[in-house]
């Protein structure tokens, strides 16, 4: 298949549907009410505010993608684990503030959680949700315990990286998942969320696989907490875990089945970007948290119904 | 339970090792464990803290077991048909405000319940026919409808909600209460009978056949003419109402309304049902063996707070257990053994 602008784009529709026109639309509105924020001259702030929940969202998906009840529910609670560390052990406690440091201890944290939860899934092969709220209340507890109370500052470098640096952090992201999709590994990856059976009699090395999977979703996640870091400029110990499950919402809103195997990161941030813009315009609006909160629900019920009634009209055309 | 029975059969073999692990892996096996584990958890209690097993400890644990038991029904049931309900903890949380505000406007309290319930049921419906209709994850759908009920709830109380429940609610779930002669709450015989009755339909009525049956072969069931959509429905709501009957009995617990009062049921419910030897998969799990859950994730708190550990500290602790416990007796079968 030759690769036109015509053929990605189509592509993109196909995987992400409804959420794409969402995005069109809440852009437009977005540029209406508050045409300020959205200049040129502000996108690294504007960025460095959607960068966590798009960080979370891309982090979520891997495990997703392979399937078999996939899931990672300690995405937030290992976000505000990395700010912990980083800001009060690392940088407060340690006085170290070198990025060659605190990038790649936060790196390793991550997939040091992300082999934990990989090998609870894969190895002792306990269902991924009930694996990973294990890690989701350790990571909380362990959190509060090494940070009773919000604390600051952060590195001045940190804090650049959700100002005129935004975008680093997100390409970096974004970068290493256009790298994994090159490999033989992202096939065996979506082969084995669509069909774990089928997979493992054609020899695909399912545990590994999957194994893999959860390191990736635990690198990423340590990478949106340096975003979440970089944004709030401290460590609060109660952040992460409202990450949780609107990224996962994020990522059912960007067309990844959370049955496997179908769907792919760049859907997933657009389900996230989704969901900023919404509370962008909502905010704009000046509604009280209440109203907000409901449109969120209510979105997101919409948006999934939305895509389910699409994707039914696709296959029936295919039929 | 027959249906059960055979689907939980591993690899054949002999020996005496390998028939203890494959009846530990079989769903009474799970049940056992789950209730052995818990008996274990009070001994260790009564052994290392003094006044563990005082009458009035062992109240507390009953009441607060009891009320996790009944949120935990509904839990239960989603899981069975291969689903999950996030909305739980908003649904009690909705009518904890609600049933509050409501009896506070001098309304009668069996009406505030009916119209509680009602409410609760037709959202609980709703949950199930976006999930099962359009084939939507019931993770998200019930998560979306859930935010818009407490976002609902907090505009109609503008964030402050009043009201409290009648006395004998609060005496039906008072610690320091007695259902006549015995010398706990009527909310634990109540259980009880409750959980009597839930075995009972779960594994002798037409309902709790179809359950199994949806949850563990969503094709193949609707050959058998089962409707889906329908039992997704009923099961939904059923959840949700039983979400509902927790938030009221959680007012008169508490004593005042509290828009934030089912949170803590959100993980709860889901731990207590995969303790109890539930595969989150559907098809598999039993209320018996929830309850076991239930006392097993109770006595842990408890013990742990009675070890003098802080709330950050108990959760981590409670976070490493639920991985132990079920790495024990919930792991999954290899990809290998499922062809």
């Amino acid at each position: 298949m030759t690769k036109t602008p015509l053929h990605i784009l189509q592509r993109l529709w196909r995987d992400t549907g409804f959420a794409l026109v969402l995005l069109v639309i809440l852009l437009v509105v977005n540029l209406i009410l508050n045409p300020t924020r959205f200049q040129p001259s502000a996108w690294g702030s504007l960025i460095g505010l959607a960068a966590p929940l798009i960080g979370a969202a891309v982090a979520s998906a891997p495990v997703i993608l392979g399937g078999r009840g996939g899931i990672d529910i300690s995405v937030g609670p290992l976000m505000g684990f990395v700010n912990a560390i980083v800001i009060q052990l690392l940088f407060l406690k340690a006085g170290i503030s070198s990025p060659f440091v605190i990038i790649p201890a936060a790196l390793l944290i991550g997939a040091a959680i992300g082999a934990i939860n990989g090998a609870l899934t894969t190895l002792v092969r306990i269902q991924p949700i009930v694996a990973t709220l294990g890690t989701y209340l350790v990571l909380t507890g362990v959190t509060l315990t090494i940070l009773p109370a919000p604390i600051g500052p952060a590195p001045a470098w940190l804090k650049a990286l959700a100002g005129p640096w935004s975008a680093l952090p997100l390409i970096a992201l974004f970068a290493a998942w256009w790298t994994i999709r090159r490999l033989p590994y992202y096939d065996q990856l979506m082969a084995i969320g669509s069909d774990d059976r089928a997979a493992y009699t054609a020899g695909v090395n399912v545990t590994r696989v999957r194994f893999i999977a959860y390191v990736i979703t635990g690198v990423f996640a340590a990478i949106a907490g340096l975003m979440l870091t970089a944004l709030i400029g401290s460590a609060d110990p109660n952040i992460g875990q409202a990450y949780t499950l609107i990224s996962i919402a994020a990522v059912a809103l960007g067309g990844v089945s959370l049955a496997g195997g179908r769907g792919g990161l760049v859907g997933a941030s657009i389900g996230a970007i989704d969901i900023f813009l919404l509370q962008s315009v909502l905010t704009a609006f000046n509604v009280s948290t209440y109203v907000l909160q409901i449109a969120y629900g209510a979105i997101l019920v919409v948006a999934v119904i939305l895509t389910a009634v699409q994707e039914r009209a696709a296959r029936g055309r295919e039929v | 339970m027959a249906i059960v029975e055979t689907r939980t059969g591993e690899r054949p073999g002999t020996g005496f090792a390998l028939r203890i692990r494959s009846s530990l892996a079989g769903t009474n096996g799970r049940i056992l464990m789950a209730f052995l584990i818990a008996g274990v958890l009070h001994l260790v209690g009564t052994l290392v803290i003094p006044g563990y097993s005082s009458p009035f400890a062992i109240r507390a644990l009953l009441v607060i077991a009891a009320l996790l038991a009944v949120a935990s029904i509904g839990q239960t049931l989603v899981v069975i048909l291969g689903g999950i309900d996030l909305s739980i903890p908003f649904i009690i949380g909705f009518a904890n405000v609600v049933a509050a505000q409501l009896y506070g406007d001098k309304w009668n309290f069996a009406l505030v319940c009916l119209f509680v319930i009602v409410v609760a049921m037709l959202i609980g419906a709703l949950n199930g026919y976006i999930s099962r209709r359009l084939d939507i994850h019931p993770l998200i759908v019930t998560l979306g409808i859930g935010m818009i009920m407490q976002g609902s709830v907090l505009l109609w109380t503008a964030g402050f909600p009043s009201g409290s429940a009648p006395p004998y609610v609060s005496a039906f779930v008072s610690i320091g209460g007695s259902a006549g002669p015995l010398p706990f709450p009527w909310v634990v015989p109540a259980l009880v009978v409750l959980a009597a009755l839930i075995v009972v339909v779960l594994a002798r009525t037409p309902y709790g056949r179809r359950l199994y049956a949806l949850g563990s072969n969503p094709g193949a069931a609707s050959l058998a003419l089962i409707d889906p959509v329908r039992m997704w429905m009923l099961t939904f709501s059923l959840s949700a109402m039983f979400a509902a009957v927790t938030g009221i009995l959680l007012l008169g617990f508490t004593g005042s309304a509290y828009g934030d009062v089912g949170q803590p049921y959100l993980f709860q419910t889901i731990a207590a049902v995969v303790v109890g030897g539930a595969a989150l998969v559907g098809g598999r799990g039993s209320y018996l063996g929830t309850i076991a859950g239930v006392l097993v994730l109770t006595e842990i708190n408890t013990l742990l707070i009675g070890l003098g550990f802080q709330p950050a500290a108990v959760q981590a602790s409670l976070g490493a257990v639920i991985i132990l416990l079920v790495s024990i007796y919930g792991r999954e079968k290899h990809v290998s053994m499922t062809i």
